[in-house]
């Protein structure tokens, strides 16, 4: 098999991945990344969900071998032209590749909190995202988080929601929630947890039991209503107004924290490749393939390949069984 | 100049006469109706206007400006103003020195109506004389401004862009008759003065026609022919006056002293309301104005096409569109004859029979915070939902040291006004009257609104006795100007957006532009103060789906982003959160805006 | 069939095919979003006369959709109309119209 070029750009665990399995077939696979370092937000996470294993264990299993990869990092495309022959990619080092192929794993970008206003994100004191909270599971260091004894999440922050301009599911936060809840419970044991949630998506394998530990072992509170408005009081205790729908009455909460599930929207430079490779958007903004079915990694151009949560929330395993699809898609397509 | 004929009359007069006579009588009993329909107050008020000589002279000078010289469309649109003063001041100069010329030639004949329209057929030049060219040159002079009129309303039939106007209004048939009637009129006046100019002289537009086909011009059956034609086109555009939209020509002579005398709208289809409805010219400039031109399906629930159903009487349309509209001014700030569109269109809400029987008995037993202090600050119903607002607005009083309280802080009853914007002004009287008591019960001496929508509700229908309602940006801007507040000058730009409620409602476009320019530099909007672009966010509407509503905000954050701003700075919670869904742009609060020159 | 006897105690269940959504129909047809909502709870979260009251839209909504709403109906006559509810919907139902034709077909008296 001829060492032929594939340009992958975006070095996230898909990016990451596509490149290994390509490598492994007997391709060069020409990595590019924007950031400083390998590994898409998976470096912003602590454990993940279902089984809490470690996500630095996962992210430098994924690096650990990229000999015949050549990556690039702090590495921004200029153009990406189209001939008979193939695809040339102009980075802004200067530096030009050719490649009879190109994968896309751009990505995704979560959703601003501050955009939801009535949560009072960068407002009020005491309201974090999931991403902040994750990041205090790593390093243990937020001024926000002082011994809190009631802690809220709040399901769907920029999901499902007309007014955030984004009617998707994100898919992955309500097991995160649960995930989320369970952790902090477990390092605030006296802490009272509850989660507003429309409805629990515990779509995967052991989801369930992670959700039925949350309410046995932890005690977690799930309360089944959209939280509509936060306020402070003088001591900067969050009120949060929300119904139980269960009960049928309205409630006004004092919390001491309040954690705000941002779901996955589009990545920035999603709508740029769109525009710069002709390639099709969905209404949600995530990339569209060819066959969402029968070919989810192609697109209108056979050479063009799109993979990993540009085309959608998805989970990491599934991101990376897509990843090893897309491989040999690819590995298909350059063989013909 | 002598008669030429013993009996001045021919048939050919008749279409002209009879349309006159249906013309004057339908005036006549409209005028009756409308006066009637007044109330007795109003009537009096009317005759003042009418019979005070100052006033009177008013009215007199009004009715030049406004229907002949058309002024106000001249300062808007010089190309339109010239288009319909050119008809209007023409044509009223035609019948003018026509009556003139009667009285000095042939005074026996002066009170038939018809003898100064047809002059040039029934008159014979004798000899030239300088006062015979005078009104040859002038007649033909005027019938040529007249012509270009009409030649340049045909055009915009075609190229509606060369005079600025995106879209226009649909006419209807009785529209469009009055219209290519009134078109026919000039040019076969032209035609038969010219047929006639051999006989009855001319000048620079009469006798070269007449010189073209001598032979055909001069015979008698061909002159008759072109006279018939002459005045059937009058009569024609006569008969179709009062059901199209040319009635604005006699309706505006009654609509100026009506509004010299300050009446105001009590029925949407009666007294002054009728006077208003019948004066719509249907000129359409209300429709590029109105936002919800955004989307082409609402273009039929313009203003002028409420107009229309609100003369058919078309209950379930009138209400249709009225529940639609956002009821942002924007078509009253730019109507020609200001027709009070905003007035009747919550005369119509306010009859509209919406079953609601809204009960406030629960007020009672609301207990709100105590206020002591100077300045109560009402946050309103949204600034819940847009924290941001409240902090800033404390922040700022902090910092220039009032002392103040908020009354409503874990949420108090309603301002009233979406209650009344949706015509139940009875209802919204019980929740004014336990704000009322709330708040001259605090003993605060300013009432600190940091909404618009509020704002205006307590400007017009509230009665607060020793009790200030200042909106926060002229409160803010008055604490800037005394020196009580100090701010630091960035280098943001900020685009300031007029709320429709606080710009074209309450008058106030300068005061938070003199405060923002403490803390930056302003990068206007391309429409703004009385003519800016409603968010689209209004409560006004009550039947605007979520999609119109994306369609007006998109439109409205164009024109914001037309200098490049770094920020979009709203005075009013509501339009901050139907521009932070839309806009590229951070959009931020008056206060928050204000609060980036605080010293950290 | 035996009968045991259980059928003399009225069954406290809804019977759906009792139901009668007539009503409920006539809404969908002045606001046809009346179909969307998913019952988070938004609306009644953030209702201003909901601090004083016992309105809760969602329940109205939803009790309608079963065919029972008399007790609620007489809720939504605390509404101020103040416009909180549209502001925070995420499916972006026209809430204030959706209480106004619920008003409308139900004839709440004045």
């Amino acid at each position: 098999m001829a060492k032929d070029n594939v340009v992958v750009i975006g070095g996230g665990p898909c990016g990451i991945e596509v490149s290994r399995n390509l490598r492994d077939m007997g391709y060069t696979p020409i990595l590019l990344e924007q950031q400083s370092e390998l590994g898409g937000h998976l470096r912003q996470w602590d454990r993940l969900f279902p089984e809490g294993v470690d996500a630095r264990k996962v992210l430098k299993e994924l690096t650990s071998d990229l000999r015949g990869v050549k990556w690039f990092t702090d590495a921004t495309i200029d153009s990406i032209k189209k001939s008979r022959k193939g695809y040339t990619v102009n980075v802004d080092s200067g530096m030009t590749f050719e490649s009879k192929a190109v994968i896309l794993t751009t990505g995704f970008k979560l959703f601003p909190a501050e955009k939801k206003e009535e949560y009072g994100y960068n407002i009020y004191e005491r309201v974090i995202t999931n991403a902040d909270l994750e990041e205090y599971f790593r390093t243990r260091k937020d001024s926000r988080i002082q011994d809190p004894k009631t802690i809220g999440f709040v399901h769907c922050v920029g999901s499902r929601d007309e007014k955030a301009c984004n009617r998707q599911c994100s898919k992955v936060c309500c097991a995160t929630a649960v995930k989320q809840a369970s952790e902090i419970k477990e390092l605030f044991p006296e802490a009272t947890v509850y989660c507003f949630y429309m409805d629990l998506r515990m779509f995967g394998r052991s989801y369930e039991d992670m959700y039925l530990n949350a309410q046995k072992k932890y005690g977690v509170r799930f309360i089944r209503g959209r939280v509509s408005e936060v306020s402070e009081d003088i001591d900067g205790k969050l009120f949060v107004k929300a119904e139980d729908t269960l009960l049928g009455k309205p409630m006004k909460m004092k919390m001491d924290l309040l954690v705000l599930m941002t779901g996955i929207i589009p990545g920035e430079s999603t709508a740029q490749y769109s525009e710069m490779l002709g390639i099709e958007r969905g209404e949600d903004g995530f990339f569209a393939p060819k066959d969402t079915i029968l070919e989810p990694c192609r697109t209108k151009d056979a050479g063009l390949f799109i993979a990993g949560t540009c085309t959608g929330p998805k989970t990491l395993p599934e991101t990376l069984s897509e990843a090893r699809a897309t491989a040999i898609q690819v590995h298909n397509f350059l063989s013909k | 100049m002598r008669e030429r004929f013993l009996i001045g009359f021919d048939p050919f007069v008749l279409p002209f006469m009879l349309g006159m006579a249906f013309v004057l009588i339908y005036c006549i009993i409209g005028l009756i109706r409308v006066i009637l329909q007044l109330p007795k107050a109003d009537r009096r008020k009317l005759a003042a206007s009418l019979f005070v000589p100052v006033n009177a002279l008013r009215n007199i000078r009004d009715m030049f400006l406004d229907c002949l010289i058309h002024v106000k469309l001249w300062k808007r649109n010089p190309k339109l103003g010239y288009m319909h003063s050119s008809i209007a001041f023409g044509w009223f100069m035609l019948i003018v020195l026509g009556h003139v010329e009667t009285f000095i030639y042939v005074p026996g004949k002066a009170g038939l109506f018809y003898y100064p329209i047809f002059f040039r057929y029934f008159m014979q030049m004798e000899n030239y004389s300088l006062r015979g060219s005078f009104f040859f040159v002038a007649m033909d002079l005027f019938l040529l401004i007249v012509l270009s009129g009409i030649l340049l309303a045909m055009f915009k039939r075609i190229r509606k862009r060369f005079f600025g106007m995106r879209r226009t209004t649909r006419l209807s048939l009785t529209d469009r008759v009055g219209l290519y009637s009134l078109w026919a009129i000039f040019p076969l006046r032209w035609i038969a003065e010219g047929f006639t100019a051999g006989i009855a002289g001319g000048s620079f537009m009469t006798i070269p026609i007449n010189m073209l086909l001598k032979n055909f011009m001069s015979n008698p059956e061909n002159i008759t022919v072109a006279w018939w034609m002459y005045s059937v086109a009058l009569g024609t555009f006569m008969f179709a006056l009062p059901f199209s939209r040319y009635m604005h020509i006699p309706a505006e002579i009654l609509l100026i002293p009506m509004k010299n005398a300050g009446l105001k709208v009590y029925h949407p289809r009666k007294g002054f309301a009728l006077a208003q409805i019948y004066t719509c010219p249907s000129c359409g400039v209300c429709i590029d104005a109105c936002p919800m031109s955004a989307s082409r399906q609402n273009l039929k629930d313009t203003t002028v096409y409420l107009v229309r159903q609100v003369k058919r009487n078309n209950a379930r349309r009138m209400n249709a569109m009225t529940d639609k509209c956002l009821m942002c001014g924007k078509c009253q700030e730019v109507c020609q004859i200001n027709l009070q569109s905003y007035d009747i269109r919550m005369r119509i809400r306010e009859r509209a029979a919406y079953n609601v029987g809204l009960k406030y008995d629960y007020l009672d037993s609301y207990k709100p915070v105590p206020g002591k202090g100077k300045v109560l600050y009402y946050a309103g119903c949204m600034s819940s939902l847009t924290p941001v607002t409240g902090r800033s607005v404390r922040k700022l009083l902090n910092a220039a040291g009032v002392s103040w309280t908020q009354m409503d802080e874990g949420g108090g009853i309603c301002c009233g006004r979406p209650l009344i914007l949706a015509g139940r002004r009875r209802e919204a009287a019980d929740m004014i009257a336990r704000n009322t008591e709330i708040i001259e019960g605090s003993g605060a001496s300013v009432l600190l609104v940091s909404c618009a929508i509020c704002y205006r509700v307590f400007k017009e229908e509230y009665q607060l006795k020793g009790v200030k309602v200042m909106h926060y940006t002229e409160y803010f801007n008055g604490l800037l100007e005394e020196g009580k507040l100090r701010l630091k000058r960035g280098d943001l730009k900020y685009a300031y957006h007029d709320p429709c409620d606080l710009g074209r409602g309450c008058g106030i476009y300068d005061e938070p532009r003199e405060a923002l320019f403490r803390v930056g530099a302003l990068a206007p909007a391309k429409q703004e103060k009385a003519m800016s672009v409603c968010c689209g966010g209004s409560v006004g509407s009550l039947t605007l789906s979520d999609g119109d509503r994306a369609a007006i905000t998109q439109a409205s954050v164009v024109n914001m982003l037309h200098s490049g701003p770094d920020r979009i700075v709203t005075a009013c919670p509501l339009c901050l959160k139907t521009y932070s869904r839309y806009s590229p742009v951070k959009v931020v609060d008056f206060a928050e805006a204000l609060c980036d020159g605080l010293e950290k | 069939m035996i009968d045991f006897g259980y059928s003399l105690s009225k069954s406290n269940a809804l019977k759906i095919e009792n139901l009668d959504d007539s009503r409920f129909k006539a809404l969908h047809k002045l606001e046809p979003d009346a179909y969307k909502c998913i019952g988070c709870g938004s609306c009644t979260a953030s209702c201003s006369a909901g601090v004083f009251t016992e309105l809760s839209l969602r329940k109205t909504l939803l009790s309608l959709q079963r065919g029972e709403g008399k007790g609620y109906i007489d809720q939504l006559q605390s509404c101020m109309l103040c416009g909180k509810c549209m502001l925070v919907c995420p499916r972006g139902i026209n809430t204030r119209h959706l209480i106004l034709s619920i008003c409308k077909i139900y004839s709440v008296e004045q």
